[in-house]
């Protein structure tokens, strides 16, 4: 298997003066499903099979469930909204389709636009294709509303990867995290397409009670006709939205009413096992924290990071408690973590090893004020339903001040260390 | 209780550099290490905290109606709000003359140019325009003098890091720094909106 991919990958190889574009795509391929063999030509230098693609396969793996889950919940809420298939497993291919139709041109718009932008600045400087987008045009899907228009997607994709990361000198030399950028993108220059109780369900014309189904050739033709030749359910083109339905999130009704407006709506169960409208990858918290464990073992996001994000987060939750101001603040610390998308933000978001803090002090003081900050946003900020985007985004800003910090008070202790040493040997 | 209020609200919420873009000349031409903005931001938070409160005085018992004159005399405001800042600028020049001579030379021009940043002056209006009293103002000075200090050490410390990236020639420098005061603006967004006061007054 192994062998006939290698042969297989030096048959095609393209000649690299007479095609230096389409050696580009082949070597970013090539490398992607193995090691370059190449060494140094002088000099020893220590190699690890662990290079920087392999890490960022890593982090797609830990993914994967979120992606799975995330395509069926989208589904789900559809058919909730309905009022039809309530229960979680009934109407699974209806579901599955549905979840495939909205994620599907998410992943392959993010995938294209950004790649299509690295291919084209490789060539242009001349090197071969950084692979740092893979992760981000992985996480971008996962933190959009389902029903997000492509060309915004395609839109704030080219920001984030031209001005985040392009301008700055491309992978591994971003300030802020490339997919939060994009997110904040559509979030300030499309607002209501990404905020308020209209958007976290897919296919509908509004959620109001009683309007209808946005249902394309696909459904109508494509889905039902190969569903119908298996004489399974189809969908309905007619079908309209159920009554007393108003598919708010846990906290937009958090920041109405507090904890008693969400358990009104929703059950604690439910919120944790993520069968919630949200964005599509974040709603699911068991699967997150096996991802979250896989990355912490294997040792690609920071642990550190993690536990200090989530102390943050409740150290500031108590002081909110203790304020108590409005009914929001009031919310008891472990029940917050029910709601929103802090799990997500916490694995994949805050870890991104380029964005972060380098030093191991450092993690934890970054960790901790992310948490810290994020808190604020979700609780006392009228203006954002949810603060881990904004929060780890102006952290990014801060994470090279940290460090900066971290190392000189490192250079200073060190300083006194070997003044105190040198003292005591000239003593004796 | 205000004071927290509006302190915390200049230095974050309304960041005079990041919110308003205002105090751009420094705030770029003085941040390409921690170290010279570290001194450059302790000179703004100075500057500012001083001046607010004597500004206020000035407008207040001076050039108010109210005031020793007794006649509306608010049309020499700029002229001694400029004033004041001057004399306390060179005060400032002076105390960083005498106990850090480096500091001096590498902040070089840009400390005198602090009297016309507009970052100054525009604290001292604002405070004129939302009706601060003494106790405001000066709160709104430490605090505007602070959100100054953190953008200008956030941005010096990014610039220093970026040092060892591949920035398009084109962009080096300048360019780049103008680009990331936008993606710092925009991070700081994350806070707009919050007003302390509004959760206090229940």
């Amino acid at each position: 298997m192994k062998k006939a991919l290698l042969n297989f990958f030096s048959k095609i190889e393209p000649n690299k003066e007479k095609q230096p574009l389409l050696h580009t795509a082949y070597d970013a391929f090539f490398t992607f499903a193995f090691t370059p063999n190449e060494t140094t030509v002088n000099g020893v230098h220590m190699r690890d099979g662990m290079d920087l693609k392999r890490l960022m396969v890593h982090v797609v793996l830990a993914l994967q469930l979120c992606f799975v889950f995330g395509t069926y919940n989208i589904g789900h809420q559809h058919f909730l909204a309905l009022g039809e298939y309530t229960g979680f497993l009934e109407g699974a291919h209806l579901k599955l389709a549905q979840g495939l139709l909205k994620l599907i041109p998410l992943y392959a718009v993010a995938m294209i636009v950004g790649l299509g932008i690295e291919f084209f600045y490789a060539s242009k400087k001349g090197h071969a294709v950084e692979e740092g987008f893979l992760v981000s045009g992985a996480l971008i899907p996962l933190i959009m509303p389902p029903d997000l228009p492509l060309w915004i997607l395609a839109l704030s994709v080219v920001f984030a990867v031209i001005i985040g990361k392009e301008a700055f000198g491309g992978t591994g030399m971003n300030i802020l995290n490339i997919a939060l950028l994009s997110r904040v993108f559509v979030f300030f220059a499309y607002p209501t397409t990404i905020s308020g109780d209209e958007v976290w369900v897919s296919g509908l014309v509004a959620t109001a009670a009683g309007s209808g189904v946005e249902y394309g050739w696909w459904h109508n033709v494509f889905f039902n006709g190969i569903f119908e030749a298996f004489g399974w359910a189809t969908f309905d083109a007619t079908a309209v939205v159920a009554d007393g339905y108003t598919g708010a999130t846990p906290l937009s009704l958090a920041f109405k009413g507090g904890w008693e407006a969400v358990t009104a709506e929703y059950t604690t169960a439910q919120m944790w096992w993520g069968t919630i409208p949200g964005s599509i990858g974040e709603s699911c918290k068991p699967l997150i924290l096996v991802g979250a464990l896989f990355l912490a073992v294997t040792g690609i996001a920071s642990w550190r990071i993690m536990v200090g994000m989530l102390f943050g987060g409740v150290v500031m939750t108590l002081i909110l408690n203790a304020w108590g101001a409005t009914e929001f603040m009031q919310v008891p610390w472990y029940y917050q973590f029910y709601m929103g998308s802090f799990f997500f933000a916490m694995a994949f978001m805050a870890t991104d090893p380029v964005t972060a803090s380098g030093t191991t002090t450092g993690k934890w003081i970054y960790g901790f004020l992310i948490g810290f900050v994020g808190m604020i946003v979700r609780v006392m900020n009228p203006a954002y339903p949810e603060g881990w985007m904004l929060a780890i985004i102006f952290m990014n800003v801060f994470a090279p001040l940290i460090d900066h910090y971290v190392i000189e008070a490192n250079i200073g202790r060190r300083n006194k260390r070997a003044l105190a040493v040198a003292a005591t040997t000239k003593g004796a | 209780m205000d004071f927290v209020n509006i302190f915390l609200k200049t230095a974050f919420v309304e960041n005079l550099v990041l919110a308003y873009f205002l105090g751009m000349c420094s705030y770029l031409a003085v941040s390409k290490t921690v170290k010279t903005a570290f001194g450059l931001g302790l000179a703004v938070i100075f500057v500012l905290g001083i001046t607010m409160p004597i500004n206020w005085l000035i407008n207040t018992y001076l050039l108010g109606e109210n005031g020793v004159f007794g006649t509306d005399l608010t049309f020499l405001r700029f002229i001694l709000f400029i004033a004041v800042i001057a004399s306390m600028v060179q005060l400032v020049e002076m105390i960083v003359e005498k106990y850090s001579p480096s500091l001096y030379t590498a902040l070089g021009i840009f400390l005198p140019l602090i009297t016309v940043n507009c970052a100054i002056l525009g604290g001292s209006l604002f405070m004129v325009s939302r009706e601060y009293n003494f106790t405001e103002s000066l709160a709104f000075g430490l605090g505007g003098g602070f959100g100054g200090f953190l953008a200008i050490i956030a941005i010096a410390a990014i610039r220093e890091k970026i040092r060892y990236s591949n920035v398009p020639p084109a962009l080096r420098g300048l360019g780049m720094a103008f680009i990331l005061t936008g993606l710092m603006g925009i991070a700081f967004m994350s806070l707009m909106g919050i007003d302390p006061a509004a959760f206090s007054a229940n």
